[in-house]
C-alpha cells in the first residue's frame, strides 16, 4: 500500500504575526495587565497577600465558569447557572439551620444543582427548545424558587461554624476554595481533553448533525453536559455561601454573566475561537486581576464594568478580525 | 459571438498564506458566448469567481469591462456593473419567500405611496421561474421548499436583473434532468441576446453540449483556452490534471457472495413498499431523480429517519435500526450526501474525524482517550484511502473535497462494516480524486462489504454497480442487471416512460 503523501508547506518557517497574536494575544494581554498594575501600584498590587486574595476571590467564578464551559463547547448556552448557584446556596444554608448535618446538606444542594441542570438538559435535548430559551426560562424560574424558598430574606443565623471550612479555611498555605477550584478546573480539563466524553462534546460543538450520523448519542451527551454545569453552579453557590457565611437568594446571580464573559474571553486564547477549560480559567483571572487592580487604583466600580465589557469586545474582535483575514 | 470582449481579466494574481490561488490568470468573455471554466478542485476557479463577484480583492491584475478598466469592491458593485452570479451554495434567507429571495439586494417594485408592491413582486418572480420552466410557489418561505426547488430559486435570482454577464458555478449540481434542460434553454436565450456566460461545471458532458469555448485552470494558472470543437473530453481531463489518466472506473475485483441484508415492504418518510436485498461484495446502484426517495431509504436503514412499516433482515435475523449508533453497531455505515454539514467536523483534525465513531472503542475502558492507538488506526486507514495531507493533526476543513471524502471513508474502514451506504460519494470531488474514491469503493466490495450506492451521476452508477434499482416518486419501480444497461434505459424508468 502506498504511503500517505506528505505535502510540507514551505511558509511554515515564517512566523505569522496574526497567527501568533491570535494564539497568545490574550495571555499577553493578561500579563500586560499584571505588569501595568504592578508598575502603577508597586506597594499594593504585586504583594503575596493581594495576589492570594485575587485567586481566592476568583475561585468561585472559576468553578462555575469551568463547568459551564462544557455546555458552551457544544455550542449551547446555560443562562441558569447564576440563579441555580443562588438556589443551591440558600438550600444548603437552610438545611443546616434546620439541623441537618453539613455533609448531607452539601450533597443535597449539589443534587439540587444536578437536578436543575438535568431539567435544562431535558428541555434542550428532548424538548427541542433552543438552549437560550430553555435556560432563560429556567434561570427565571430557579431565581424565583430561591426567593420563594427564603421568602426573599437572607439566611444569617444558625449556620454551623464547621461550614466555614469550604470558603474560609486553608489546608496548609492553600485556601480551601482555591483547592476546590483546582480540583474542579482540573477535572473539567481532564474530562474535556482526555476523555471520550470530552472529545465527543467538541465534535458536537463542531457539527452536531455529523456527530449524530457518526453514531454519537448527541442528545444524551448534551443533556449530561447540562447536569455537570448545574452541579458546578451548585458547588460555587455552596462555597460562596460559606465565604459570606450567609445565604442571600440572589448572591450567585452575577455568576451567569461573569462566567459567560470568562468563557468568551478564554475562547480567544490559545485556540481558534473555541471554548476550552484552560482558556476559561485565564478569562476568570483576567477579570479577577482587572477588578482587583482597578479597585486598588481607586477606579469607580461602574467604570470597571464598562472596562470589562470593552475588554471582552476587544479580545473577541481582535481574534475574530485575524481569522476573518484568513478566509 | 463576435466583436470585442465584454469582460477581460488580465494577469489576475491572488495569494493566500502559503499558496498562490490565482497566478497571473487572464480570461476573456465574448458577447454571446458560453465560456466553460474547468479545473480540479483547488485549481483557482472559485477564487477567480470571487474576484469577479467583489468578494475577494486581487493582489494584482486588471479587470476590463467593455473597454474600460474597472474595479469591483463589493457584490453591489458587481451587480451595478451588470454581472450576475449563480453561486454553488444556495445563499437563501430561510424565512423569506421565494420572491423576496429572488429580489434580495435589488430594489423591490414599489406602489405609488412607496410601500412594496407585493403583487408585482410575486408576478415578476413568477415570470422568471416560468422562463426556467419550473413551478415553484414564490410566496411561501423557502425553508418549506424542497432542496431542488430551493436551488431553482437561487438560480432564478441570477436572472432577476438585466445583466449582460453571467457567472454560473456548478448550477446543475442538484437539479433534475428536466430542470437542467430548462436552464440550458434560458442560457441559450441569454446567449442570443448577446449576454456572455462563464460556466463552471464538473460535468464535462454539459460543457460539450452548451459551451463555445473552454478555459482550463490548473494550480492557479490558466493552462489553455480552446474552442470547444477543437478539444475532446480526454484531452480536457489531461489538461486539468496535467498527466495522462483515463477517467474510467476501476474494474470489479469482488466476488458476490451470500445474502447479507434484505428489505421487505419498507415504508417510512417519503418512501413506501420498498423491497430489495444486498449480497456480500455486491455494489447495488440506487438511481432516481432528486426527490425520488433514494436518500430516504438510506437514512431509514441507517436509523436516521423513522421506519413506519416493513421488515429488515440482516443475515436472516431481524434488524430494527433506531439510531445511527445502533446501525453502526450492526455493521451499517453511511457516507452522507452533504460532506460539510453531515459528514465532517471541519474545525477538528483529520485524526479526530477518522476516529469520530470509534473513539470509544479505541479508548482505555471507554473512558480515557488512547491517542497512541488512535494515531495507529488513523495512520493505517488514511494510508489505505491514500489520503494526501501534511499530517493527521491538520484540520479537515483545510483539505480538498476529495481528501475530505477520503477521511469519511477512512472513518468507516475502522468499523469493518457489513453494509456500506453511499450517498453521492463523488459529489464535489475532482476527477483525479474521484477515481481514487472508486478504487476505495471497489476495495471495500472486495473485502466482502455489501454496498448500496445512491448517485445522480449515471456514469458512476453504471460503472460501479452490479445491479441497479430505480426509484420513482417514493417507489422502487425496477431492478435491472448492470450488464448491458444504458443511461437511457435507466432514465426511461426514472421518468416513468417505461414501467
Amino acid at each position: 500500500m502506498s504511503q500517505t503523501e506528505m505535502v510540507i508547506k514551505k511558509t511554515k518557517n515564517r512566523i505569522d504575526v496574526g497567527d501568533w497574536l491570535r494564539k497568545w494575544g490574550t495571555l499577553v494581554g493578561f500579563l500586560t495587565l499584571i505588569v501595568v498594575f504592578s508598575v502603577l501600584r508597586p506597594d499594593a498590587f504585586p504583594s503575596y497577600r493581594n495576589l492570594r486574595n485575587i485567586v481566592e476571590q476568583a475561585a468561585t467564578l472559576a468553578i462555575v465558569a469551568s463547568t459551564v464551559t462544557l455546555v458552551m463547547v457544544t455550542g449551547d448556552f446555560d443562562l441558569s447557572v447564576g440563579t441555580l448557584a443562588s438556589l443551591s446556596g440558600v438550600v444548603v444554608a437552610d438545611l443546616m439551620t434546620r439541623g441537618l448535618g453539613i455533609l448531607p446538606s452539601v450533597l443535597i444542594a449539589l443534587a439540587v444543582g444536578g437536578l436543575g441542570g438535568l431539567i435544562n438538559g431535558v428541555l434542550v435535548s428532548y424538548g427541542g427548545l433552543s438552549a437560550f430559551v430553555a435556560t432563560l426560562a429556567t434561570m427565571t424560574a430557579y431565581g424565583g424558587l430561591a426567593l420563594l424558598y427564603t421568602d426573599g430574606a437572607t439566611i444569617f443565623s444558625g449556620i454551623p461554624e464547621g461550614f466555614r471550612w469550604f470558603g474560609q479555611s486553608s489546608l496548609g498555605p492553600v485556601p480551601v476554595p482555591v483547592l476546590i477550584m483546582v480540583i474542579v478546573v482540573g477535572l473539567a480539563w481532564l474530562v474535556m481533553e482526555q476523555t471520550v466524553f470530552g472529545r465527543r462534546l467538541y465534535a458536537i460543538g463542531g457539527n452536531a448533525e455529523a456527530s449524530h450520523l457518526a453514531g454519537i448519542n448527541v442528545r444524551q451527551l448534551r443533556m449530561f453536559s447540562y447536569v455537570l454545569s448545574g452541579i458546578g453552579a451548585a458547588l460555587a453557590g455552596i462555597v460562596l455561601t460559606s465565604r459570606l457565611f450567609s445565604a442571600h437568594p440572589q448572591a450567585g446571580n452575577p455568576f451567569m454573566l461573569n462566567a459567560a464573559a470568562a468563557v468568551f474571553l478564554g475562547a480567544t486564547a490559545f485556540r481558534e475561537g473555541e471554548p476550552h477549560v484552560l482558556g476559561t480559567l485565564l478569562g476568570v483571572f483576567i477579570m479577577g486581576v482587572l477588578g482587583n487592580g482597578l479597585n486598588i487604583l481607586g477606579v469607580n466600580s461602574y467604570i470597571q464594568s464598562i472596562l470589562t465589557g470593552a475588554i471582552i469586545v476587544a479580545a473577541v474582535l481582535l481574534s475574530g478580525l485575524s481569522s476573518r483575514k484568513r478566509s | 459571438m463576435s466583436g470585442n470582449p465584454v469582460l477581460q481579466l488580465k494577469g489576475i494574481l491572488k495569494e493566500y498564506p502559503g499558496i498562490r490561488a490565482v497566478n497571473h490568470a487572464s480570461l476573456e468573455l465574448m458577447p454571446g458566448e458560453v465560456h466553460a471554466l474547468v479545473g480540479e478542485n483547488g485549481a483557482g476557479k472559485s477564487t477567480l469567481i470571487k474576484i469577479m463577484a467583489g468578494v475577494v480583492r486581487p493582489d494584482a491584475g486588471e479587470i476590463w469591462l467593455n473597454g474600460d478598466q474597472i474595479s469591483i469592491h463589493s457584490g453591489s458593485d458587481a451587480y451595478r456593473l451588470g454581472l450576475s452570479f449563480i453561486h454553488q451554495e444556495l445563499n437563501l434567507v430561510n424565512y423569506l419567500s421565494g420572491a423576496e429571495n429572488i429580489f434580495l439586494g435589488r430594489p423591490y417594485p414599489k406602489t405609488s405611496v412607496g410601500t412594496v408592491n407585493w403583487k408585482k413582486l410575486y408576478r415578476q418572480a413568477q415570470e422568471i421561474l416560468d422562463r426556467l420552466g419550473v413551478h415553484v410557489p414564490v410566496n411561501i418561505p423557502v425553508c418549506r421548499l424542497s432542496r431542488g426547488d430551493q436551488s431553482m430559486i437561487s438560480i432564478a435570482r441570477a436572472f432577476a436583473g438585466d445583466a449582460m454577464i453571467y457567472v454560473m458555478d456548478e448550477p446543475t449540481a442538484s437539479l433534475t434532468d428536466e430542470e437542467i434542460r430548462n436552464l440550458f434553454k434560458v442560457i441559450e436565450m441569454l446567449q442570443s441576446k448577446g449576454a456572455a456566460i462563464l460556466y463552471v461545471s464538473h460535468r464535462l458532458e454539459e460543457i460539450f453540449e452548451i459551451c463555445n469555448r473552454v478555459t482550463v485552470m490548473r494550480d492557479g494558472n490558466v493552462i489553455a483556452t480552446h474552442p470547444i470543437e477543437q478539444i475532446n473530453q480526454s484531452e480536457m481531463i489531461r489538461l486539468m490534471i496535467g498527466r495522462k489518466m483515463d477517467e474510467t472506473v476501476p474494474p470489479p475485483e469482488a466476488e458476490i457472495g451470500e445474502k447479507v441484508f434484505e428489505v421487505k415492504g419498507l415504508s417510512g418518510h417519503t418512501v413506501s413498499d420498498i423491497n430489495f436485498s444486498l449480497h456480500k461484495g455486491e455494489i447495488v446502484g440506487l438511481a432516481g431523480l432528486v426527490g425520488s426517495g433514494r436518500t430516504d431509504i438510506l437514512r431509514i436503514i441507517y436509523g436516521a429517519d423513522p421506519i413506519s412499516t416493513g421488515e429488515l433482515n440482516l443475515f436472516g435475523g431481524n434488524y430494527l435500526p433506531k439510531t445511527p449508533a445502533k446501525a453502526i453497531q450492526n455493521g451499517f455505515v453511511l457516507v452522507p450526501e452533504e460532506r460539510h454539514s453531515q459528514g465532517l467536523v471541519l474545525g477538528r483534525s483529520i485524526l479526530e474525524n477518522i476516529t469520530l465513531p470509534s473513539v470509544g472503542r479505541l479508548s482505555h475502558k471507554g473512558l480515557f482517550l488512547n491517542r497512541k492507538r488512535e494515531q495507529k488506526e488513523g495512520k493505517i486507514t488514511s494510508q489505505a484511502v491514500r489520503l494526501k495531507a501534511s499530517s493527521l493533526q491538520q484540520k479537515v476543513g483545510q483539505l480538498s473535497g476529495g481528501n475530505q471524502q477520503k477521511v469519511v471513508f477512512a472513518r468507516w474502514m475502522i468499523e469493518d462494516p457489513k453494509v456500506l451506504l453511499l450517498d453521492e460519494p463523488s459529489r464535489g470531488v475532482d476527477v483525479g480524486a474521484r477515481y481514487e474514491i472508486y478504487k476505495i469503493i471497489r476495495e471495500m466490495a472486495a473485502r466482502g462489504v455489501a454496498i448500496l450506492l445512491v448517485s445522480s451521476d449515471l456514469t458512476e452508477i453504471l460503472g460501479l454497480s452490479d445491479r441497479v434499482l430505480v426509484m420513482r416518486e417514493g417507489k422502487m419501480v425496477k431492478e435491472l442487471p448492470a450488464k448491458g444497461l444504458t443511461q437511457e434505459t435507466i432514465l426511461r424508468y426514472c421518468y416513468g416512460e417505461e414501467k
